[in-house]
């Protein structure tokens, strides 16, 4: 990926290397969230939560909708992994080192519906949070604007590379993103315990209507 | 490696929370959150005044992580500004701008709430205005607002300009809760007389008064192009104003040379280097400039 010329087709340009790895993943009850092409053979990843009682259906941006295989899921640190019966996709990468204070990053998602929507802003603060289990987890905050719908979806730097997983909203001001590092870890868990990525079995893709 | 003008912008507003945060420290001196505190020299820390709710075991963060013990070296309700003096000289010193705030400037907010480390918001300058009443029994004569969000905690800590330079101080002690930046040149001004003195010199002189037009007659009586002054319409028994000479109907135009156009800027004038000192005030009486030396007394 080359960025080159002015600031406003700089960003244009971040926003289609993006936007063709984020998903709606649908719940068959209520709800929908987003989520990330993790890899080009169908591993999408996506917020623990986002994800129901059952495997949801996942929505690609050529609008092509898939029943979802659940891989593994970790409440603890809000994260699920699925797979979906397709390949040749565009996937993200994650940034390969953890982020500053005061660099720019950009939410993408579809808060309260709103498909395909792009909000912007600065890492606030890089901090520790306490799951469940006594774990610190490492938490990107931003003051860039999330809402539901935005759960699941990425914060990419101004390379396009994801340096969080949004996940919730504190008090409206501070966004909240669990660091990418925990995001690679535990997809690499999810993908060690055994599941080959060749051979799963996962039900054939809907029509797409 | 990919680099174009999104990824130098990101890296320079980085660089500048970077640069900044190393001179942002944590103060703890209330119960509930700490704040935010500049590093206005090695062994002084420039923070805001309500963020002060004990004056015994004041604790401050330094970037580094290191802990010191500070002491009030100087505090003013008015402006909402405070100095800590360091139990010992360990803070790295804040760089100051040389050019002002501007609108439409890209800026950063910073903040050092917690030991985890710096935070910070993104903005730009969206109004500067002033002179405003604060809230708090004072004048601020310049004041700078930002759309960016002030987080808990913020107030004390810096505006900082995309180099990393500070603009000024933030605070949400002046405007009801709303933060706002007290500019740099203002600010350290202030500091400069709270890390000497203690607190700052409000002038006194026992007037009331209400603005009025001048005449374009008594304008050129005056020789200067001034459409208002204050009348006297009171003047207190015992007080500076009647010992120096004022009486009620004389019109106030000007206090040690500088021209008084409205009551905010009389009450510009007269803090800090008059107070307690005989200070020449310029009047229209009958028409006719006068000059009555008065002795401004302290509130």
């Amino acid at each position: 990926m080359n960025f080159n010329g002015t600031f406003t087709q700089v960003i244009s340009e971040l926003v289609e290397h993006v936007m063709p790895a984020l998903v709606i993943v649908r719940g068959h009850q209520y709800g929908a969230g987003a989520g990330i092409v993790w890899d080009a053979n169908g591993l999408i990843l996506t917020n623990n939560h986002v994800v129901g009682r059952h495997s949801p259906v996942v929505v690609l941006q050529n609008d092509g909708e898939y029943e979802s295989r659940l891989i593994a899921r970790d409440p603890d640190v809000d994260l699920a992994l699925l797979s979906i019966e397709a390949t040749g996709l565009t996937p993200l990468k994650p940034a390969p080192v953890s982020p500053r204070v005061g660099e720019m990053v950009f939410a993408f998602g579809h808060p309260w519906g709103q498909r395909n929507t792009v909000t912007r802003g600065i890492v606030s603060a890089l901090v520790h949070a306490q799951n469940r289990r006594g774990d610190t987890l490492p938490i990107v905050r931003s003051d860039t604007p999330l809402a539901p719908g935005n759960s699941g979806g990425p914060l990419v730097n101004a390379k396009g590379e994801v340096v969080g997983i949004n996940a919730m909203i504190v008090g409206g001001d501070q966004s909240v993103s669990i660091a990418a590092s925990v995001a690679s870890d535990f997809v690499k868990k999810a993908i060690g315990n055994g599941i080959s990525m060749n051979k799963r079995a996962g039900p054939v893709p809907n029509d797409v209507i | 490696m990919t680099q174009n003008v999104l990824v130098e912008l990101s890296d320079a507003l980085a660089d500048a929370a970077e640069k900044a945060g190393k001179a942002t420290v944590l103060v703890n001196a209330r119960r509930r959150m700490p704040a935010s505190g500049i590093a206005y020299a090695a062994d002084l820390i420039l923070t805001a005044d309500h963020i002060l709710e004990r004056e015994d075991d004041i604790k401050v963060v330094l970037a580094d992580g290191t802990e010191v013990s500070a002491k009030v070296a100087g505090r003013d309700a008015g402006s909402d500004l405070a100095v800590l003096k360091l139990e010992r000289a360990a803070a790295p010193v804040a760089e100051v701008t040389k050019s002002p705030a501007r609108l439409g400037q890209i800026v950063l907010v910073l903040g050092r709430p917690s030991p985890d480390g710096i935070e910070a918001s993104l903005g730009t300058v969206s109004a500067i205005g002033g002179p405003i009443r604060t809230g708090r029994g004072g004048m601020l004569e310049r004041y700078i607002r930002t759309d960016s969000i002030s987080y808990p905690g913020f107030s004390g800590g810096p505006l900082v300009a995309a180099d990393g330079a500070v603009l000024g101080v933030n605070t949400s002690g002046l405007a009801n809760g709303a933060a706002i930046t007290i500019p740099a040149d203002i600010a350290w001004k202030i500091a400069d007389t709270l890390s000497k003195h203690g607190r700052i010199k409000r002038g006194y002189l026992g007037i009331r008064s209400q603005t009025v037009e001048i005449s374009d007659a008594t304008r050129k009586a005056l020789k200067r192009e001034q459409g208002t002054g204050l009348l006297i319409v009171g003047v207190e028994n015992d007080s500076p104003a009647s010992k120096g000479g004022f009486i009620v109907g004389d019109i106030l135009v000007a206090v040690a040379g500088v021209p008084v156009l409205h009551h905010d800027e009389l009450f510009t004038r007269l803090t800090g280097d008059v107070v307690g000192k005989s200070t020449p005030i310029e009047i229209l009486r009958g028409g006719q400039p006068q000059t009555l030396n008065v002795p401004i007394g302290e509130r």
